[in-house]
């Protein structure tokens, strides 16, 4: 097992208003092999429980084990460290840098992670060729269409190696074309090994790359379906 | 993260927002180009002083005056105020009276002299390694048929060489007894030698000095303004005589000499016309430099001798030599102990630099308010910028990054802003010093007439590393709030897509 979540609770305090529970009690496991996807509608809990699983916010209660260890006891260095040595994020509004070149974007996991920079540059353009944008390393972000910019943020989520890739609506912002290109990407490294965890709300794109959707509602997984096309309405 | 990864990732966040980084900077740039300036001028003050006024073993002299004895104590007992009055109204007129008493006591008594006896005894005084009278008086000068009264003379060192180099023709003095005088390129002129040629031509020729009668008998106690009076004006062989028996009396009723100087003269020769004095030489502690004939000081304390005046009233300075710069201050002490007005250059060259050391302070001290203002605008840029790239900060984090790591690029992006403010500031204040030390040298050659050649400004290399390591601490101790505030940064949130 990957990724133990056992009965994990998360809830916000809003200035006085009565705190908002986002997960009630979720329980769920990961295996290495896996390609999950997290089904549901806005305010299901599905972004929450993704951030906890990448270790950028710590349970109420209840515990996330990863490798043995329970990420919401860890000291925020250590959750620094699982972040950039084990987790690859992709975001929805892709979060490149905007003032670096697209090569820079994807060093910047391996700048934190002290290679040096001959070989963090090395290393960035061998990524970018793979994703296809070996000829627009220079370019800026703002320089790039969205498809371009979302691979670039894949390329920069594979940089240190992880283990698993945690994806909060990868094809949000994309159009169809581009989605499936950047899908093809995580699928491929899916394919590899890597353990994917994707927050989405569109059924189809569950069905099409996960192997298993777990459906969220109201902070609770609602009914674990194991790769089971869905019926369409 | 390598240094050099911080680097990069500080200097982008400057790049971006340069205009308000260059701001934040001229705040720092301003502190360290004051503080710069201040405390470089009071360095080359400090060595100004000294080395102008240490020149010529200077500091190994003190300049010794006859001293008018301790201030009369207790007198206060025989005072007494007699009528009806109030006790505190009795006790201002007694201070008045005594204060009065005090005065009349004091003038006119020169309680210690300078004379043989006196310069036996003080030479006994420990560290003391000699001394040697300053022999200025005014004589009436005559050569064939020119003549000036009440010439300025003055008795040189002939050990010492340094009017040598100021000898336009003929010779230095053969010996400290020699029958020698060295007259001013000046005097010749007014006496209608204009050119070098007519000057140089007197070598040889004799010249007598005349101690001076009337204006003898007030010098000391009458004021200049009458003594010179009396000089101009031609009296009568009666008057003059008349003269000559009241005016010791008023003088001697004034505190002034109490004798009548005996007449007494001396034909020298002229072995050398001297130059005027250029500003760039040094001017030795106790020299009068106005003089318009010079003698030998052997020379000049027989003549000074032969008046019965000296007798009484000794020598007006003196210069006592001391064994080592240390023991100024002890000697010093002893002499003012002994009843002698004394003065070094020693003593005065340390409360200068004192004095100028607490200014110094006293401005480095408004200086650095100016920096701590400095400061706050770094705190409020580098507040503004954390919280403009909350989302940044946010990425930096998802990607792995520590807090320490988010610290660092804040601390080095608020460093560099005051190293570089630091060492613009720096740059600014060496060039100001440039023109600023060819003005004020301009200045004091011209307002004052110290050889200085020095540097009014300087810049040891203490302050060539401390302008731009205090911007820098400044900024990084600027940093600390604000980058901790990154550090607290909640990616989740930093991160929620709009």
């Amino acid at each position: 097992m990957l990724i133990e979540i056992n009965d994990v609770w998360r809830e916000y305090k809003v200035g006085r208003a009565a705190p908002v529970q986002a997960l009630r009690g979720v329980t769920l496991g990961i295996e290495q092999a896996e390609f999950v996807a997290l089904l549901g509608r806005s305010g299901s809990g599905k972004s929450t429980l993704m951030n906890l699983i990448g270790g950028l916010d710590r349970p109420t209660s209840g515990s996330i084990i990863v490798a043995g260890e329970k990420l919401g006891e860890m000291s925020s260095r250590k959750l620094s460290l699982y972040r950039r040595k084990r987790v690859g994020f992709v975001f929805q509004s892709f979060n490149l840098l905007p003032a670096f070149p697209a090569w820079e974007n994807v060093a910047v996991p391996m700048a934190f992670a002290g290679v040096p920079r001959a070989e963090r540059k090395r290393r960035a353009l061998d990524l970018l060729g793979r994703v296809g944008l070996g000829e627009r390393a220079g370019h800026k972000p703002g320089e790039l269409s969205g498809g371009e910019q979302q691979r670039v943020a894949v390329a920069r989520a594979l940089s240190l190696e992880p283990a698993l890739i945690l994806a909060d609506e990868p094809t949000g912002n994309l159009d169809s074309a581009t989605s499936a290109q950047i899908m093809a990407l995580i699928k491929d490294q899916h394919a590899h090994g890597v353990a994917v965890v994707m927050v989405t709300h569109d059924p189809d794109l569950a069905t099409q790359y996960a192997t298993r959707t777990v459906r969220m509602a109201d902070g609770r997984v609602v009914e674990p379906v194991v790769a089971v096309p869905e019926a369409h309405p | 993260m390598s240094f050099a990864g911080v680097l990069t990732m500080a200097l982008e966040g400057l790049r971006r927002k340069k205009g308000r980084a260059s701001l934040t900077a001229l705040g720092i740039f301003v502190s360290v180009l004051a503080l710069t300036l201040i405390i470089g001028l009071g360095e080359g003050l400090t060595a100004a002083i000294s080395d102008t006024l240490t020149s010529d073993d200077n500091l190994r002299q003190i300049l010794l005056m006859p001293g008018f004895g301790e201030r009369a104590e207790n007198k206060g007992e025989e005072i007494v105020i007699i009528g009806e009055m109030s006790e505190a109204r009795r006790a201002r007129l007694k201070r008045a009276a005594m204060a009065r008493a005090e005065m009349r006591v004091m003038a006119g008594r020169r309680t210690s002299l300078i004379d043989d006896a006196s310069i036996a005894r003080l030479n006994k005084i420990d560290h003391v390694t000699g001394i040697r009278p300053l022999v200025f008086e005014r004589y009436d000068v005559t050569m064939d048929d020119q003549q000036t009264q009440a010439t300025l003379t003055f008795g040189l060192d002939t050990e010492r060489k340094r009017f040598a180099q100021r000898v336009v023709a003929g010779n230095y003095f053969s010996g400290p007894r020699a029958g020698e005088v060295l007259v001013h390129e000046y005097l010749l002129y007014q006496w209608g030698f204009v050119t070098e040629a007519q000057q140089a031509n007197l070598v040889g020729k004799q010249l007598t000095l005349k101690t001076q009668d009337i204006a003898a008998a007030g010098a000391g106690a009458l004021p200049q303004g009458i003594t010179e009076a009396l000089r101009n004006i031609e009296f009568t062989e009666e008057e003059h005589k008349a003269l000559t028996t009241i005016l010791p009396k008023v003088a001697a009723s004034m505190g002034g000499r109490e004798a009548l100087q005996t007449a007494a003269s001396k034909t020298l020769t002229i072995v050398g016309i001297l130059r005027e004095n250029e500003p760039s030489e040094p001017v030795a502690w106790g020299e009068v430099s106005l003089a318009d004939v010079f003698l030998p000081d052997g020379t000049a304390q027989e003549l000074f001798s032969a008046g019965a005046l000296s007798a009484q009233l000794g020598y007006q300075r003196a210069m006592v030599y001391v064994d080592d710069p240390v023991n100024v201050v002890v000697v010093e002490e002893a002499l003012k102990h002994a009843g002698y007005s004394a003065y070094s250059v020693a003593s005065f060259v340390k409360q200068a630099q004192q004095a100028l050391g607490i200014v110094t302070i006293i401005l480095s001290f408004l200086t650095g308010v100016a920096l701590i203002v400095a400061t706050l605008g770094i705190v409020n840029t580098m507040v503004t910028s954390v919280l403009e790239r909350t989302r940044e900060i946010g990425i930096w984090k998802a990607v792995g990054a520590t807090d320490l790591q988010v610290q660092a690029i804040f601390v080095t992006e608020s460093a560099l802003i005051g190293l570089v403010g630091g060492l613009v500031g720096l740059g600014a204040a060496a060039a100001a010093m440039i023109p600023g030390n060819i003005l004020a040298r301009r200045m004091i050659l011209e307002q004052t007439t110290l050889p200085f050649s020095g540097n009014v400004f300087q810049l040891p290399l203490y302050l060539i590393l401390a302008g731009p390591a205090l911007g820098a601490a400044v900024a990084v101790l600027a940093a600390i709030y604000p980058a901790r505030r990154a550090a607290k940064v909640d990616p989740v949130k930093a991160l929620r897509h709009d």
